[in-house]
């Protein structure tokens, strides 16, 4: 009740601390957002597939652009004691050009028609066996590129320049950073290695269907679940110990700052907090008026910083090049709950100064 | 129930060996039920630390403080919260109400400590505003009052939980002579009226003229007890 009153009372020192944890919770919001919509480029395709393991050729490091599977281990994957389903996909970088003049890469996955590589198509229609200069493309290639279902676009790889016809759209998201671009296999195989008859690997990795796959081994594989498939991403790891470095130190920052700040406010009221512990107030007492306002002014710049972000996040996807923000309502919940949590650590130090005030202050002794 | 209170051999010694300050030595007294006590002497006499001892602010190093047949010098922490919660109403010297707050919420912050529930806090804070000629100040805040004005809400206050001692310090300091005197007689009647026991600590020998008993202090020591005024 006090602590609430004396926010009402001294709106504009309490509007101050506000807006510092108002800014201090929308560095942190976007940095999440940051990590969040990194990661959607590093490898929503990948997470989005539909499959419970995957397999990579041993030696590869579970890496994608690594990873060559002959038909042979496709096959021995494929049999492997557990699996219930299985598909081959390969993988290989092209180049496109965007709307801007600009060129970018694009993640080519051939897949096989009917297959768990399947892409769900949003729009047009998915690739039949006779669709060999056709694509699925995904909506930021389409967006990048300004083109639509059933327009042509001209890729090139190596020296090779290839027009596909844009058959569908999906939403499977980015592999490497790049848009997703689903091919048949064969296409795939072409392009990635050219006419080079059957001695060419058959697929870059196979997604596998069933239970307990992940740390299988074979002839000249190895099963990963999609979790460290995704850790294993070139960039990733790097990236995401980056993003939590930062969210980590946005946490702590905000957790001093508030602290420090109503630490400074316990230090302004000792004669007060003397007073109230005179007349009978227990710690507990004063301590939770302080965590009353800590909690009060931490929820409005919550209230602010949330809006703040989703308002930022409709602006930049705006933007041609868009940052890669992404938040979800998870994001914003975690977010909202640790900063809130890391303010309520910070007051630890009001705490401490609370029960170290002496009543006899109120009579003016010292303690 | 009028309280009693017995200070038996009192000692409060600050520090120890060659730097100790005995700041009271062997006091014992009794009060009547229902008396209005002056505790007068020099700065340094060692009148407020009797006081923050009886009020449970401040541990006796040696002897007893019995209020109503209980000891209170011993006691924990909590205990001794508890016993300031309940039995004892302050007023300090510079009055010290929280300044973010109005006149009546002053007076709800020790009912928000006790038990006392929002409706009859309600109704007490504002029969106490009026009865000390208040009502029309009840909703300015600490900081928009006039001295003698902060020092009766400061005496609500100390009377709002219904206590059964009632410990003054310094009341007068900050206010004239006409102001302080009004206020003293404001505190007494409340106190009388009441039947609790008071116990006010001043410098001001016109003021405790007013008490029904007037205890000089020395050096720690209790020195001559002689009736007040109102006494006689």
């Amino acid at each position: 009740m006090i602590g609430l009153l004396e926010i009402r009372r001294r709106k504009m020192q309490f509007a101050l601390i506000a807006l510092i944890v108002t800014l201090i919770s929308y560095l942190v919001l976007m940095i999440n957002g940051l990590g969040v919509g990194l990661n959607v480029l590093a490898g929503s395709a990948l997470q989005n597939f539909d499959a419970d393991a995957i397999a990579y050729s041993d030696g590869a490091s579970v890496s994608v652009i690594r990873s060559e599977l002959s038909q042979a281990t496709v096959d021995a994957i494929g049999k492997t004691p557990g699996v219930t389903d299985s598909a081959p996909i390969g993988y290989v970088s092209a180049n496109y050009r965007r709307a801007d003049g600009k060129v970018n890469s694009a993640a080519f996955l051939g897949y096989d028609p009917g297959t768990i590589g399947e892409p769900k198509v949003t729009e047009g229609r998915a690739l039949t066996a006779e669709d060999a200069g056709g694509l699925l493309a995904d909506k930021s290639f389409l967006k990048a590129t300004g083109l639509d279902v059933g327009d042509e676009v001209e890729i090139t790889f190596r020296l090779e320049r290839r027009a596909f016809t844009i058959v569908g759209e999906i939403d499977e998201g980015a592999f490497f950073f790049q848009p997703a671009v689903y091919v048949l296999r064969s296409t795939w195989d072409t392009l990635r290695y050219g006419a080079r008859g059957d001695e060419t690997p058959a697929a870059s990795i196979v997604l596998l269907k069933g239970k307990g796959l992940p740390g299988k081994t074979g002839a000249g594989f190895e099963v990963v679940n999609k979790r460290t498939a995704f850790a294993n991403i070139e960039g990733v790891s790097g990236q995401q110990s980056t993003v939590t470095s930062l969210r980590v130190f946005g946490y702590i920052i905000g957790a001093l700052v508030i602290g420090v700040f109503f630490y400074v406010l316990t230090l302004q009221k000792i004669p007060q907090i003397g007073v109230l512990k005179a007349i009978g107030a227990s710690n507990f007492f004063v301590f939770r008026q302080i965590l009353l306002q800590v909690v009060g002014i931490s929820a409005v710049g919550l209230a602010i910083s949330v809006p703040l972000a989703m308002v930022s996040d409709a602006a930049l996807r705006r933007l041609p090049d868009a940052v890669p923000i992404a938040f979800t309502t998870g994001t914003f919940v975690t977010t909202s709950a640790l900063l809130l949590l890391m303010a309520i650590v910070g007051t630890a130090f009001s705490g401490r100064q609370v029960v170290k005030v002496d009543p006899i202050i109120a009579l003016g002794q010292q303690q | 129930m009028a309280t009693t209170l017995a200070v038996q051999d009192l000692e409060k010694t600050y520090g120890s060996g060659e730097d100790a300050v005995r700041a009271v030595r062997h006091v014992s007294f009794e009060t009547a039920p229902g008396e209005f006590v002056a505790l007068v002497g020099p700065s340094g006499s060692g009148k407020t630390t009797l006081l923050a001892m009886i009020g449970g602010l401040l541990a006796p190093t040696g002897g007893r403080i019995v209020v109503n047949g209980s000891e209170v010098g011993g006691a924990a922490k909590r205990d001794l919260a508890k016993y300031r919660r309940e039995m004892v109403g302050f007023v300090f010297q510079a009055n010290n109400l929280l300044p973010f707050l109005t006149a009546r919420e002053n007076l709800l912050v020790p009912a928000a400590l006790g038990s006392l529930d929002k409706r009859d806090a309600n109704a007490r804070a504002g029969r106490l505003l009026e009865e000390l000629g208040l009502e029309k100040r009840r909703n300015a805040l600490a900081t928009q009052l006039s001295g003698g004005e902060r020092q009766r809400v400061a005496i609500a206050r100390a009377l709002m939980n219904d206590p059964r001692l009632v410990l003054v310090d310094e009341p007068t300091a900050s206010l004239d002579s006409a102001r302080g005197r009004q206020v003293v007689e404001s505190l007494i009647r409340e106190v009388r009226a009441r039947d609790v026991l008071g116990i006010m600590v001043t410098h001001d020998m016109a003021m405790a003229e007013l008490a029904d008993r007037v205890l000089e202090m020395h050096d720690g020591e209790i020195r001559e007890h002689r009736a007040g005024k109102l006494a006689t």
